[in-house]
């Protein structure tokens, strides 16, 4: 079956009535590849309403400026630094400090012709993350990904379906890898939270895609350990524009603390 | 590609006039140490990253540290850029995301969630992850550099709530203009969403 082009996706997430027809609706209601792409329209449209405008910030700027200046031109004639070192998440660090110790050997240029087959192998990989789909990108971008903590996630009374989460620690924030299976009516969707073993606070990781899958990076300032939020909830929501728990929940598990 | 010594590059820069370049040009002079590169990228891209630094940090000192250590130290790491792993925003943006998250880490023992939860199960916490808070700046930012009408189309929609037929009979636009802009609109916010967060991710 053809699937619906991204112009009436993209006015179906707009709220624009005249945007499908019997028909389309039918197919998006069955292909999860199209309902994937409303889901992506439908996220930049929420999140662009909840931000507003930045404020302008001309003072601040023209500093910032004089000192990125000054810092580049008292550098200019030193070999340059070490690349930037927090990077390294993204994989191109451990290449880059050798490489710059040849080049000052060779007069301050990097010497490009023998990074580029190194290279070449990253892009490659990267590509193919891209085409993995959603649920391998994660993995593959990074390389120290470790799964701290698997645990099964299982369907709450009244519901059926089951799945699987994983906590996951990168050199970075630590993330959630959430997976269900389970049946989803047509106008609903899923949200994945964090409820605290007090039972009395939550936290929403986001929207889980239609695919069932989704990877979800945890607050910075969480800390080391997850601070009593070890209950890994899936709900099911109307599409009702209230961010709050719709108390709906499909499947649960609980990390170890 | 120049590979002259670096005094020569600074002394004679190129005739092009970076205010009019594409990003990919742009980015390409910045990769060659095409110093006027530095300062347009500047232009372009120093306020998201002093917007997403003071977001996530709520310190004008910080955020300004943070926005020149990121510019600071793409220069100097600039031969390790590749276009083919994105575009130089994305780039930008991906080394602002490890330096907030260091500096997030360092102070997290003061500022630990549990301080942001309420204990009424009914409220969200607010403390959203640093992912989300850049895509939403991200999103901000394009909002306001995609070209009229459709920028204007777009913000009147998400920011002040118009129907698009209020935006139709206020610009002066037929419906189906306005829908159609919308969409296409839409559509480029997602592409831009993608390229300039796809290093981070």
């Amino acid at each position: 079956m053809v699937h619906l082009n991204s112009e009436l996706l993209a006015g179906q997430a707009l709220g624009q009535d005249d945007a499908l027809d019997a028909e389309q609706q039918d197919h998006l209601a069955g292909c999860p590849q199209c309902r994937a792409e409303l889901d992506e329209y439908l996220r930049v449209v929420t999140l662009s309403q909840e931000t507003e405008a930045p404020a302008a910030l001309v003072p601040a700027m023209d500093r910032i400026w004089r000192s990125i200046q000054s810092e580049v031109s008292t550098s200019a004639s030193a070999e340059p630094e070490q690349p930037v070192q927090t990077l390294s998440a993204d994989s191109m660090a451990p290449a880059v400090g050798t490489e710059d110790t040849a080049s000052t050997e060779s007069g301050g240029q990097p010497i490009r012709g023998r990074r580029r087959k190194w290279w070449a192998v990253v892009a490659a990989a990267a590509a193919l993350g891209l085409i993995v789909g959603a649920g391998g990108i994660v993995i593959i971008n990074r390389n120290r990904v470790e799964v701290a903590a698997s645990i099964p996630l299982t369907a709450l009374p009244g519901h059926t379906g089951h799945g699987t989460a994983e906590l996951l620690r990168a050199r970075d924030d630590p993330e959630l890898r959430v997976s269900v299976e389970a049946p989803l009516p047509q106008d609903r969707y899923r949200e994945v939270w964090l409820i605290n073993s007090d039972g009395k606070r939550m936290y929403s990781l986001g929207v889980l895609p239609a695919t069932g899958s989704g990877t979800y990076p945890l607050p910075g300032l969480l800390g080391d350990g997850l601070e009593g939020f070890t209950i890994v909830d899936v709900s099911i929501e109307p599409y009702d524009g209230n961010p709050q728990h719709s108390r709906d929940s499909q499947v649960r598990g609980t990390l170890p603390e | 590609m120049t590979e002259g010594d670096p005094a020569d590059t600074e002394m004679t820069r190129p005739p092009v006039e970076w205010r009019n370049a594409t990003d990919a040009d742009l980015a390409a002079g910045f990769a060659d140490g095409d110093d006027a590169c530095l300062e347009e990228s500047f232009q372009r891209w120093g306020s998201l990253i002093y917007t997403i630094a003071y977001r996530a940090l709520d310190s004008s000192s910080e955020a300004e540290d943070i926005t020149q250590q990121v510019f600071v130290g793409a220069w100097q790491a600039r031969a390790n850029y590749r276009e083919s792993k994105g575009s130089l925003p994305g780039w930008l943006v991906g080394i602002a995301r490890h330096r907030i998250a260091d500096r997030q880490r360092a102070r997290g023992r003061d500022l630990r969630l549990v301080r942001a939860v309420t204990s009424d199960a009914n409220v969200q916490v607010k403390q959203e992850p640093l992912a989300t808070l850049i895509d939403r700046l991200v999103l901000a930012d394009e909002l306001q550099r995609l070209p009229d009408p459709r920028g204007v189309i777009l913000r009147m929609a998400f920011w002040e709530g118009q129907s698009y037929s209020q935006i139709a009979a206020e610009l002066e636009l037929p419906l189906g203009t306005v829908k159609s802009h919308s969409r296409r609109g839409l559509r480029q916010l997602r592409a831009r969403l993608e390229e300039v967060t796809s290093w981070s991710t």
